[in-house]
Formats: C-alpha cells, structure tokens, sequence
C-alpha cells in the first residue's frame, strides 16, 4: 500500500462538468484530489479487504438475526418500538438490499479493523463506481499509468445487475428515488443510481424528500401526485421513524430501498453485538454498550453516537481515569453510544487515510479512498483514487 | 490483464453517463416532460426524418402530420441547445448542421426528426424535435438525442421506441394529496446546528 504522487489529468474539471460531477469541490476546497493515488498489491486487496468484507457482511447479518430475537438487546438499538414489528417482517422477508459500504482501517500489513457499517445511506458512490474507473481508464490510456494496473472496482457492473434483481424480486419496472434537499451530493449519488437503474431497465422518478406527500387514499405521492410505491431514500430510516409520516410508513408494505431491516445493520449499537458475537474475530475491534463498560478496561476508546453521519459527535476517552477529549462536534448522541477500541487510521504525510469497501448485496464490489487531516474521517475529507498493481 | 480475472467493471457507454454537451451550451431545454408522459401512457412514439415519412404511417392524418411537425419547430426553436458560437455548436453536431436563431447570437442545432406519439388521440399528440449528430467529437454521432442532451439506445436507423405492456403489480389509486412535508424535519433540526453554511451530505 502506497500513497503515489500523480499529476492530475489537465481538463477533468471540464470533463467533471460533462458528466455531471458537480461535488468535486466543496464548501471551496477540493473533495476529489488526483494530485496522488494510492498503489495496493492484488494480494493485499484479494485477502485484507475483499474477502474480510464477504465475511463480515455475513458475520453482520447473523448479528440482525441474534437483535431481533432478543428484545433486550434490541432496545438498545434505539429504534422506536413502534417499528420493531416492520423490521422484523421485513426482515423475515428478506427485503431486498442494494448496497453498503464498510469503513476500514488498514495499512497495508495488519488485517483490517471494522470501524463502521454504513448499511442505510452510504454516499460516495458516484466518484467510486464511476469516477475513479474513469480516472483509471483514461490515465491507462494516455501511458500515464501501467497497462497492468487494475482497480478493485466492479461497482457499477454490480449496480446494474442487483438493480435487475431487485425489479424481478419486487415485480417493478419502475422506482422512485429521493434525497433531501440543498445537497449537491446526495442529489449526485441518487443522479447516480438513477442512471445505474435505467441501465437496468427500470423508469425511474425523482422527488426530494421534502416534497413527498401523503394522499387522500394514504399513499405516498410525489410531486406529480404520482403514487409512490418503491422507493430507493437515500434518508436514514432513523430519521423517517421520528417524522410526521412515521405512522402512514409504517400502516403500509412498500418497497423501500435500502428495506427496514438496514436499520440494524448501519446502527452502530451493531458494533457491541458483533464483538459478544464473534470476539477476537481479527477485523473487529473490542466494542461495548455504555452500560456494559467494566472496570477492567483500560486504554484508549472512542465514544460513537449510536447514531450519527460522517463521523460526528466522537469523543476519545482514557480508561480507566475517563478523561475525555472531543475529536468532533455534531448534533448526535441523543440517542446514546457505544464505546469501540481507538485504532488510529494510517498516516501518509500529514494524511489520515481511510479505507470504504463496498457491498452490493452481499457481493464485495470496491473500494474507496479517503484522506483527512483530522484523525476522524468526516465530510471534509478528499477522495482520491485507486490502482492495483504488483 | 487477463480481462477475466479483472476487477473492475469491464466496461461502461460513457454516452450514457453524459450530463451535458461537451461545450456547454448557453442553454439547455427542457423535454423530460414528453418523455415521461409516454413512459407512463406506456404508448408508442415515433420519430420522423420528414413530413413524408409520418404520412406514410398514417396516410389519413397528414395535416396532424404537418402540425405536428410544425410545432416541433417551434419548440426547437424555443428549447434547443443553444451555443454562443458557431464553432461551439458545429464540435457537438457536425459541420453546416447548425443555424444562428433569427432573434440574434446565439447558433442552435438544424433539427434532425420529431418524435411523436398519441397522433391521433382526441386529447392531443406529443411531438418533440430530435437531434442527431454528425461530429466525430461527439459521444451523440448516430443516435437521437433531446433537447436536454438525454440519449435513446440504438443508432439512428432505430425508429420506434415503445414502452412494453405494464404487467407488473398495481399501482395504487391517488385523487389528490393531502399533505406534504411531512419527512425532512429531522434534518431541518440537525441544519440548525454549527455553521448554516456548511449544508452536508445526510449519507455516510
């Protein structure tokens, strides 16, 4: 694994502009940053990541079955017990998901270490499926890049191809798709899947968020009073279980994507459950409930809202003396925490370096790269791509 | 590579992944609306090189025909990419394939067909301009493309684009909707607070 300095291509902020990447910088500084990529081995990225990320999805999926038949470990995942009823159906029925992203660290030498999975409304899709490949395609074909070098990206072959799944598993041929409004962003990622799903065959409609309505016939409409009646929200299903709607979502089976179940899966009280479940597994970190917290511990450990977006709210503690320092501020922790070992991210330079591998279902599908100058990832971090070659 | 062995997508039509023209037009017009309209009518459409070639489908209803026509020139007029430069708009669309509009400067693409379906329908036909390309710099050389830039699948020599028959679960009945806004709240509650200038991604 190696950070590699790399003159950028002199026209992709035109090119970026063609294709409709109109995140690549934000808030005035760069998000996408080809000034250098990061090298990996086929080996590192076949055994470090790929196949841990197979079988940590799985190792995950097993936690949902274990949550869902143990109300008390349920409750702590802070889901409003008017909903448990849907999750567990939807659950039982195997609703179909689309994709997830794991957040890693790893070096290049120790085996990876699950920070977070992000199951419900993973973003960065677009400059990881598309982008990234892009970059690679062109600066392969300009000899800017070995002809031998590959990228672990198979994301958007994926999409297409779970996007069928999901039309023949939902008897659909068309979805709509939201995300809220005043974010270029998320409005980019569901562009995205838009275009994954039309590949794919199926119509698509867009609304925001905000704009969805309930009808007379209590239906969710959008804005061209069209029913709503499969729905990919790139909004978390926590927030949705709080809001007005709550009751009309819950009276009715619809076909959200991701389904309810991701519920479970992207709450980070996942983390405790995972750790009683398979302990010492080598890609977990030690995690506990606040209430679980015995005297015994010591060391460094990181406080995490149960939850929370883009790395908000973290706090370092010192145990046993407790001493606290706040790495990140954010609106979270109403809903409590959990603690998880500290395992810094590795350092390039000044950079904090990231790792997202990417699901779509249960088929690992790619990999993401993030660097920060703050040692918590969040929403200010650059993405830089990726190449694979021994 | 072994392109077996490859892990990453193999390949994608970067024509379809296009937001834009290459040089940006000054404008970009709007036709989602016909469309969306035929998808969800699930009718067919079609689109005619001439007024002739519509006739020859439906021989009783030449004066539709010409209408029909005559309003996508009006709509091309109102609704084409418009380019500041000649040069501009000849990249995208090939040489002598664009025109400077009468009201003055800026250059719009000579309209190649028009689209239309529903012809004889007692509400009202749909009828669309439709572009094509003939520059070798362009991803659209040999397709229909819109006014908006969107793509069809297959080369020009494909005409009919019918949307298949709706064998798929019902859809629920909506007279009217009684309320909006009713998501959204929670994000409106975490906005307020830190900076209000940093609106961020509500993903992960």
């Amino acid at each position: 694994m190696l950070r590699v300095p790399h003159p950028p291509r002199a026209h992709w902020k035109k090119l970026a502009q063609e294709y409709g990447f109109h995140f690549h910088t934000m808030y005035g500084e760069p998000y996408w940053d080809e000034s250098a990529y990061y090298q990996f081995s086929l080996k590192q990225v076949e055994q470090d990541i790929e196949d841990p990320t197979a079988e940590l999805h799985q190792m995950c999926l097993a936690a949902v079955d274990f949550v869902l038949d143990n109300e008390s470990v349920l409750r702590h995942f802070a889901i409003p017990a008017t909903a448990w009823d849907a999750v567990r159906d939807s659950w039982q029925h195997r609703d179909p998901s689309l994709y997830s992203r794991l957040d890693f660290v790893y070096d290049g030498k120790s085996p990876a270490k699950l920070l977070e999975n992000n199951a419900d409304t993973p973003t960065s899709l677009y400059e990881s499926g598309f982008w990234q490949w892009l970059w690679l395609e062109q600066e392969v074909d300009a000899g800017n890049i070995p002809k031998a070098a590959d990228q672990f990206n198979s994301l958007q072959e994926k999409l297409v191809a779970r996007f069928k799944e999901i039309a023949y598993i939902n008897q659909i041929d068309q979805l709509h798709f939201a995300c809220c409004k005043d974010t270029k962003e998320d409005r980019g990622t569901v562009q995205y899947l838009q275009d994954c799903a039309r590949e794919a065959g199926i119509e698509n409609h867009f609304v925001y968020i905000e704009d969805i309505g309930i009808a007379d016939t209590d239906v969710f409409t959008d804005l061209a009073d069209r029913p709503i009646v499969d729905c990919f929200k790139l909004y978390p299903w926590e927030f949705m279980l709080r809001e007005e709607f709550a009751e009309p979502l819950l009276e009715q089976t619809l076909g959200w994507i991701e389904p309810i179940w991701k519920a479970i899966l992207s709450n980070k009280a996942l983390l405790p459950v995972l750790w009683k479940l398979f302990p010492d597994h080598p890609n977990l970190l030690p995690a506990y409930f606040e209430d679980e917290l015995s005297s015994g511990l010591s060391g460094k450990w990181i406080k995490k809202p149960l939850l929370s977006r883009e790395g908000a709210n973290i706090s370092l503690i010192d145990l046993p003396t407790g001493h606290t320092q706040m790495l990140s501020e954010g609106p979270y922790g109403e809903e409590g925490f959990i603690y998880q070992q500290f395992a810094p991210v590795p350092q390039f330079g000044d950079n904090h370096t990231l790792i997202g591998s990417w699901l779509v279902d249960d088929q690992p599908a790619g990999m993401s790269i993030r660097e920060d100058k703050q040692t918590v990832t969040q929403d200010m971090s650059r993405f830089l791509p990726h190449i694979i070659l021994d | 590579m072994d392109a077996t062995n490859q892990k990453r997508t193999r390949g994608i039509d970067l024509s379809k992944m296009r937001k834009s023209f290459a040089l940006k037009p000054l404008i970009v017009g709007m036709s989602g609306v016909m469309l969306s309209a035929c998808a969800d009518n699930r009718t067919e459409a079609n689109i005619y090189t001439s007024v002739e070639d519509c006739i020859d489908d439906y021989p009783s209803a030449a004066d539709l025909c010409r209408s029909a026509y005559q309003d996508a020139l009006t709509e091309a007029a109102r609704t084409g990419p418009r380019f500041s430069t000649e040069y501009d708009c000849e990249y995208e669309f090939g040489p002598n394939q664009c025109r400077q509009l009468d009201t003055g400067g800026v250059f719009i693409p000579f309209m190649a067909g028009y689209m239309v379906s529903n012809l004889l329908s007692p509400k009202r036909y749909y009828t669309q301009p439709m572009y094509t390309s003939y520059s070798r710099h362009s991803p659209f050389r040999s397709r229909w493309i819109m006014a908006d830039g969107y793509v069809f699948d297959g080369d020009i020599r494909k005409r009919k684009y019918k949307v298949r028959e709706d064998i798929y679960k019902p859809k629920p009945t909506v007279n009217r909707t009684m309320k909006r806004g009713g998501f959204g709240s929670s994000v409106r509650a975490k906005s307020s607070w830190g900076s209000s200038s940093r609106k961020g991604s509500w993903g992960g």
